[in-house]
């Protein structure tokens, strides 16, 4: 009688249970016995620095990977050998990092992904446009839409419903929170909170403490590869004390001491920016000064910045100090060219090649810099190598490690060695700690703060209000393609932030 | 009350060291699988028949590799910024032709008519960089539907015909040698070596590998993408059209579908010595490896006198084998 045992009353507490799990990869374990139990009905937070384990373990509960020793049990019963396919049909399913979805199909053909309504090996069509369009209702999800167009939420929602629909019990979010907003985040908590309330399990991997704190009921912390720690009642712990846990020992966060720039004239000078997303008239930046763009997706904030580096065709104008105006730069290698740098948000599309090691990714944008008619000139190559790999503190046995292996901080540290070494007077960092860890996150963001008090210009495009608030001088919050309100000083506060543009509308 | 428990740092246990060496020791053989069994297979051969290990032979081989090596060359640069071009072994031929018939209907001198072909080679892999990187068009499709144009057009130019005028100084490099010793090879270690300080030492060498790794990471890194690209089909179609001018001055004649038969091989060459179809890995020296061992292969298994039914598909599994090995170095070992 297994139908009967889910509506016993003493029916086990723990939902999902692993014993002793390890996983090796030939000689590197990614996780050494490992045992944790997850409480039926919670969200069970799942904390660590990269590398620390996090997506090993989870990958090992959704049937993606198999481990080397030990055991998981799933409502008491031992599951070995499965796949991602039977996991999901016992109720177990991941929803990845990235969001797993199909471009060019519609948003109810993603929904119903590997759970297609079928009979014979056909898809019956009309139920699935049906069901689909039962499942989004209160979403504002169009079913037919392509997913290729929906927004960051959507696309996030839809594998979230896809799980849910999908009879699941224990889902898992892998930072599910990576691309949103506040607003789309608050939006997602309430939507798991009601999900909870409906008896599923969630595991939620964050960076994020402040959102670990706000959402979940218990959590555990890995730390290279080992549980380093957890908590049943995760009210009882404060942000600190959950750094602490993360990294081992006490962390102290970046915190820039703001400047105002009144009375110095600014170096960097943009007019009359057009383009079919952007229409800023003017936009100034002073020596040294750290300048945060803000604002809903597609609000302009990261419309401008790619703008300003060439990455999209755009009217307009920039003078930089000791340049005369000119255009903006047609391509990157312009930009480069005049000192303008950027650090995109996406290190994976279009950060790092992933292929090279980490001194030919140092020096691939400035390589005119370490070559005489064409040539490579190997001793300054590698010396301009070293000197980045040094000064950003990259964890790696020496700069010919292949960027591959590395883990996402020190990725991103790459990309960031990248672009310094252009010696950019202007500075454009998209999201420069999106998906890093909070220690790397402060190393970051030391970096950026030296560099701007050597008079380099930065413009740091983000969505999280915590970083704004640490790093910036003056905050320029974008809506419907235009900067709307400006702040600097006593003015930027994590409340101001969040209530975005609509305040002083 | 605060229930926050810290469970005891278990050190990872590190691997085992004797285990550790001999996957140390698979991991290289299967990097060097290339070398290792072309070894192999001249033991074989020698083995089957004494004459593979004679001076003569030796210089067969050599010889019968220089054109494959030229081609194989060339098709592995589009590889490299993970396109490819289909386009070249027609290239080789349809440029050879044109030289051919620049000397024996326009009456240009041999060398002038010569660098013609080769000048026409370079413009066609010009003209296919530009479509696909301008028009965007996807080079599988665009370059095989040059080979057709090119096929076709080689077939219209000779009207069927064997074009065997060639003048002395035209087949000179491809019959000359030095004490026994052909000196065609000579071309194709001088490109071997152009090629590899291109990639090695140059910043359009590193930035082939970049775009092949990840071109819209390289467009950020101001990396001009498209004129990579174009660079390495020209240089591409440069390559096939001096391949086109050896072949010619081996055989002492073009044919009306020369260079076809090479298509095949010429891309086998540089995936068997490791170079990636999906861009930005692959090196001139693992090339050089893919091109012996298909020389090896199509010569040895002439000499062990393998019925000619049989060559075709004896040749297909040898390759077969070699892409496999290295289908699962990359798999576990890369």
């Amino acid at each position: 009688m297994t139908a009967s045992s889910a509506a016993q009353p003493d029916q086990d507490p723990f939902i999902l249970k692993v014993e002793n799990l390890t996983k090796r990869y030939g000689a590197t374990v990614a996780l050494s016995d490992v045992s944790l139990s997850i409480r039926r009905g919670t969200i069970h937070g799942l904390l660590g620095e990269n590398g620390a384990g996090k997506s090993t373990l989870v990958g090992l509960i959704s049937g993606q990977r198999v481990p080397t020793e030990g055991a998981i049990f799933l409502d008491g019963a031992p599951i070995a050998n499965v796949d991602v396919k039977a996991m999901e049909k016992a109720g177990v399913f991941l929803v990845t990092q990235e969001p797993m979805i199909i471009d060019h199909a519609t948003a109810a053909e993603n929904l119903m992904l590997g759970i297609w309504p079928s009979k014979n090996g056909f898809v019956n069509w009309r139920k699935l446009r049906d069901d689909a369009a039962r499942m989004l209702e209160g979403t504002h999800i169009d079913p037919q839409a392509l997913a290729g167009r929906l927004d960051a939420v959507a696309r996030r929602k839809l594998n979230i419903l896809r799980a849910m629909f999908g009879g699941g019990k224990v889902i898992i979010l892998d930072e599910p929170t990576a691309a949103l907003t506040v607003e789309d985040r608050a939006q997602l908590f309430a939507f798991m909170r009601q999900l909870k309330a409906q008896g599923v399990t969630f595991i939620f991997i964050s960076h994020y403490n402040d959102e670990i704190l706000e959402i979940c009921d218990a959590c555990s912390v890995l730390r290279d590869g080992v549980l380093a720690g957890g908590t049943e009642d995760v009210g009882s712990l404060t942000s600190e004390q959950l750094s602490e846990l993360v990294l081992g020992r006490g962390l102290a966060l970046f915190q820039r001491e703001r400047r105002t720039f009144a009375d110095e004239a600014p170096v960097v000078r943009v007019r009359n920016v057009e383009n079919g997303h952007l229409a800023i008239p003017e936009f100034d930046l002073h020596a040294g000064e750290i300048v945060g763009f803000t604002g809903l997706p597609g609000a302009g904030a990261k419309e401008l910045a790619r703008a300003l580096f060439g990455l999209v065709p755009s009217q307009g104008s920039i003078a930089l100090e000791g340049q005369a105006t000119r255009p903006l730069p047609a391509d990157p290698r312009a930009a480069f060219d005049m000192g303008i740098a950027f650090l995109s948000d996406d290190r994976r599309r279009d950060g790092n090649i992933a292929s090279m090691s980490i001194g030919e990714n140092i020096s691939l944008s400035s390589l005119a810099a370490v070559a005489t008619s064409g040539f490579l000139k190997p001793e300054a190559e590698k010396a301009l190598s070293q000197r980045y790999f040094q000064a950003m503190g990259i964890k790696a046995p020496s700069p010919a490690t292949v960027v591959d292996k590395l883990s996402g901080g020190n990725q991103q540290k790459v990309c960031l060695g990248r672009v310094l070494a252009t010696n950019p007077r202007l500075l454009i960092l998209d999201e420069p700690t999106r998906g890093i860890d909070v220690g790397v996150k402060q190393d970051v963001l030391r970096i950026i703060d030296g560099l701007s008090k050597s008079g380099v210009s930065v413009i740091i495009v983000s969505t999280d209000t915590d970083e704004i608030v640490r790093a910036v001088d003056r905050v320029c919050i974008f809506e419907n393609g235009a900067i709307r309100v400006q702040l600097s000083g006593e003015a930027i506060t994590s409340e101001r932030l969040r209530q975005g543009a609509e305040a002083n509308a | 009350m605060s229930q926050v428990t810290t469970a005891a740092a278990t050190k990872p246990s590190t691997a085992q060291p004797k285990r550790e060496g001999g996957r140390y020791v698979l991991g290289w053989v299967l990097h060097n699988v290339v070398w290792i069994w072309l070894i192999a297979l001249v033991i074989f051969f020698g083995l089957f028949n004494q004459f593979f290990f004679t001076t003569f032979n030796l210089q067969n081989i050599m010889v019968q590799a220089t054109v494959l090596g030229m081609i194989g060359l060339a098709v592995a640069l589009p590889l490299l910024v993970a396109e490819i071009d289909l386009s070249l072994p027609a290239n080789l031929g349809f440029s050879s032709a044109i030289g051919a018939l620049a000397y024996s209907d326009l009456g240009l001198p041999w060398f002038i008519a010569m660098l013609v072909g080769v000048a026409v080679a370079t413009a066609i892999g010009f003209f296919n960089g530009l479509c696909i990187t301008k028009l965007r068009m996807v080079s599988l499709i665009q370059t095989l539907s040059m080979m057709i144009i090119l096929q076709g057009a080689l077939l219209a130019l000779t009207q069927g015909r064997t074009l065997t005028n060639l003048p002395d100084g035209y087949v000179w490099i491809g019959q000359a040698a030095i004490g026994g010793w052909p000196i065609m090879p000579v071309i194709f270690v001088v490109a071997l070596i152009l090629v590899a300080v291109i990639l090695r030492r140059t910043v359009l060498g590193r930035s082939i590998y970049a775009v092949g790794g990840n071109p819209v990471a390289s467009n950020s890194a101001g990396i001009r993408v498209d004129r990579i690209k174009i660079i390495t089909y020209t240089i591409a179609g440069f390559l096939a059209g001096v391949g086109g001018f050896l072949l010619g001055s081996w055989q002492m004649a073009i044919t009306s579908n020369q260079g076809s038969s090479y298509l095949l091989y010429a891309i086998a060459a540089p995936i068997i010595g490791g170079v990636s179809v999906f861009g930005g890995r692959g090196n001139v020296v693992g090339v050089l490896g893919g091109v012996m061992l298909l020389t090896v292969i199509q010569v040895g298994l002439a000499i062990v006198s393998v019925p000619s039914f049989y060559v075709g598909m004896i040749g297909g599994v040898m390759i077969f084998i070699a892409v496999a090995i290295d289908a699962i170095r990359v798999r576990y070992f890369a």
